[in-house]
């Protein structure tokens, strides 16, 4: 017996260094991926099979199902509206309309205002103080709690707030030489500026985050060649942001698309309405619109960005 | 050079710049040109950065008048900026209404601070696997994080909410107990959530950790290993303690948003202590009436109108912001050093 138990000790290899440290490695994420299995894969499936049924959850607490193929889709497109009484086809565009103007403006906003912390003058410091609050003030509650929703008696505030973008209008129309659609567009965006301002803290922190990683030898070449500030931009400061500049605008969609009203209405469909089916429906349609509008910005933005400068 | 200064002060801005235009030591014209655009580049960025920040704190600046004004006064067109008589009825409504005596308010600032503890021992493991462990199969993981990112959840709100419903895994308490388990409305859910690696953004913390790792150099590593420290301790000894930077960052953006957040707290445990929750059910839009009535009747304000329910609603962010406020005027040097050193470069 005490022979037997030597002899298997001694033919049982000891574990290679790599296959310890594979097995280790997968205790690590094993939180992970029991997680990803359990919140992740299997809801996304449920959820895809919810929309080809009429889900009906029974008074035992289990689930009736019974196939209608793709009736849930064109209910919701054709009968359906939303908790506001709009067409959903109309919910989508609005949503993607707003998303697809805002995430380069606040893309765009983020790198100015990473350049503007990251260069050095005095006072620096409270510069940057102001320029991170976005991220507490940023917050979707306290967005939608500061502003001022009153209706019916708000006419003192909303006429000084038209006459302000009045204001810009005339100064527009009568100093340029721009179409009036444009003209709108632009008052429309001033007019909105606290919403890019409270999107962008993460995005101009990220910023920084690249723009203190560039090699400053890179500047001093620059300097002794004698770049303009302009030239240092477009040549060094731009390509060498760009894998950050990706990463910023994945993540300014995908924060935009959180924001946006849908979850109510996914709640509303399978809670409220006791719609299971629909609301499903209304979730894959949503899923597939997020990735679509990300697919299409990273097409583009490739096309744009050169990502080998960045590569490190 | 002084005494030019002092000179220059006296004289007025006019015959500073007579000064500096008859500065002997800039007698070359082209100097003096580059001189002047550098001054008129340097007024235009002040003035530039200035407006900025006048941008981003106008919308709490605008605040005061509003919650420290007589909630009476509120909508009197006359009164812009200095209201007529100061009264701080609208934060005692606000205390009456949501906040107590502050209990719930420590609780939810507990909870966050304990999702963000577990969110960054989590995130830091699975992202130093992935940026550091050789496995089979890591890479494409690694793309199921990404994946998990761009996902929104509220798309798998609905089978996420019936899973916890009915709770069960792989028909083992089924199993045992004759029937699936109600998470919802129970703390633990969103515990489980963040130890299994899906709270708020994770997936972007995860993503944070794998590049700084990726970054962290080798060799410090290689030589506790060398040195006989199995994973664990090379890990915990070495690598975590190193990720400071990171682990300051993720910490911090994952307390706020913790702190704030309405989705995964309102969705899962709407009944749970958090203020973010209450802030929202209690000023939801359908609410103004019977907040201004109450206002009306506690602090014998009859002609208080319907906008003593956005003072109240605002006076409310105000206080909910303070511990926010804090914790950030408390970090916010080291947040934006610790951004520099954390590797995060896309």
């Amino acid at each position: 017996m005490k022979a037997e138990t030597a002899k298997t000790k001694k033919t049982r290899k000891p574990l290679t260094f790599a296959t310890t440290q594979k097995i280790n490695g997968y205790v690590f994420l094993a939180p992970w991926i029991i997680g990803f299995l359990l919140f992740f894969m299997i809801p996304l499936v449920n959820t895809v099979i919810y929309s080809f049924n009429d889900v009906q959850v029974g008074e035992t607490g289990g689930m009736e199902m019974e196939f209608v193929g793709t009736d849930n889709y064109f209910d919701l497109f054709n009968t359906e509206v939303s908790t506001k009484s709009q067409q959903f086809i109309r919910v989508f565009s609005d949503e993607n309309s707003n998303v697809l103007v805002n995430t380069p403006l606040i893309v765009i906003f983020s790198l100015f205002c990473a350049l503007l912390v990251n260069a050095k003058y005095k006072g620096r410091g409270v510069v940057r103080v102001i320029f991170f609050l976005p991220i507490i003030l940023g917050l979707t509650i306290v967005t939608d709690m500061i502003a001022v929703s009153t209706g019916g008696d708000m006419t003192a505030v909303e006429t000084t707030a038209t006459e302000e973008t009045g204001f810009l209008m005339s100064l527009f129309t009568t100093n340029s030489f721009l179409p009036a659609n444009v003209i709108s567009f632009i008052v429309g965006v001033i007019s909105d500026i606290f919403t890019i301002v409270s999107k962008a803290g993460v995005q101009t922190l990220l910023y920084l985050a690249a723009l203190q990683s560039i090699n400053p030898s890179l500047y001093e070449v620059a300097k002794i060649e004698g770049c303009t500030t302009y030239e240092t931009f477009w040549k060094i400061t731009f390509p060498m942001v760009g894998n950050m500049t990706i990463f910023v605008f994945v993540y300014t969609l995908v924060d935009l698309f959180l924001a946006s009203t849908i979850s109510q209405e996914i709640y509303a469909f399978a809670f409220t309405k006791n719609k299971i089916g629909v609301g499903s429906a209304l979730s894959v349609c949503f899923l597939i619109n997020v990735l679509a509008a990300l697919l299409i910005m990273i097409f583009i933005l490739t096309k744009v960005v050169k990502l080998d400068y960045g590569k490190r | 050079m002084a005494n030019a200064k002092a000179k220059a002060k006296t004289g007025g801005i006019g015959a500073w710049f007579k000064e500096k235009w008859n500065d002997n030591s800039i007698t070359d014209p082209l100097h003096r040109t580059r001189y002047f655009q550098g001054l008129v580049v340097k007024i235009f960025a002040a003035s530039l950065i200035i407006g900025m920040c006048f941008t981003i704190l106008y919308p709490i600046i605008k605040l005061f008048p509003m919650v420290l004004n007589n909630v009476e006064e509120l909508g009197n067109p006359d009164v812009v900026w200095v209201p007529k008589s100061f009264s701080i009825v609208s934060f005692k409504a606000a205390i009456r209404l949501v906040y107590g005596n502050f209990s719930v308010m420590l609780l939810s600032l507990l909870y966050a601070a304990s999702i963000a503890v577990i969110q960054v021992f989590i995130s830091a493991m699975a992202g130093y696997v992935l940026g550091r462990i050789k496995i089979p199969g890591g890479s494409l993981i690694f793309i199921l994080v990404i994946v998990t990112f761009v996902v929104p959840q509220q798309s798998l709100l609905i089978s996420q909410y019936l899973r916890f419903k009915n709770f069960d895994v792989l028909g083992l308490f089924t199993l045992f107990t004759g029937g699936t388990v109600d998470l919802i409305n129970k703390p633990i859910t969103l515990y489980l959530l963040s130890l299994l690696g899906f709270g708020l953004k994770q997936s972007m913390f995860i993503y944070m950790f794998r590049q700084f790792f990726i970054g962290l150099p080798k060799e410090l590593e290689e030589a506790a290993l060398i040195d006989g420290c199995g994973f664990y301790k090379t890990y915990f000894k070495i690598a975590f303690p190193n990720a400071i930077p990171t682990i300051m960052t993720v910490a911090i953006l994952s307390f706020v948003w913790n702190y704030g957040d309405t989705y995964y707290t309102g969705y899962f445990y709407p009944d749970g202590p958090f203020v973010a929750v209450k802030l929202s059910q209690r000023f939801a839009q359908t609410q103004s009436d019977t907040i201004v009535t109450a206002v009306q009747t506690w602090f014998d304000a009859p002609a208080a109108t319907s906008f003593a329910f956005d003072a109240v609603r605002q006076a409310a962010v105000l206080i909910f912001l303070v511990p926010l406020l804090i914790v950030y005027f408390c970090v916010q040097k080291s947040l934006v050093e610790n951004m520099e050193q954390s590797g995060l470069v896309g």
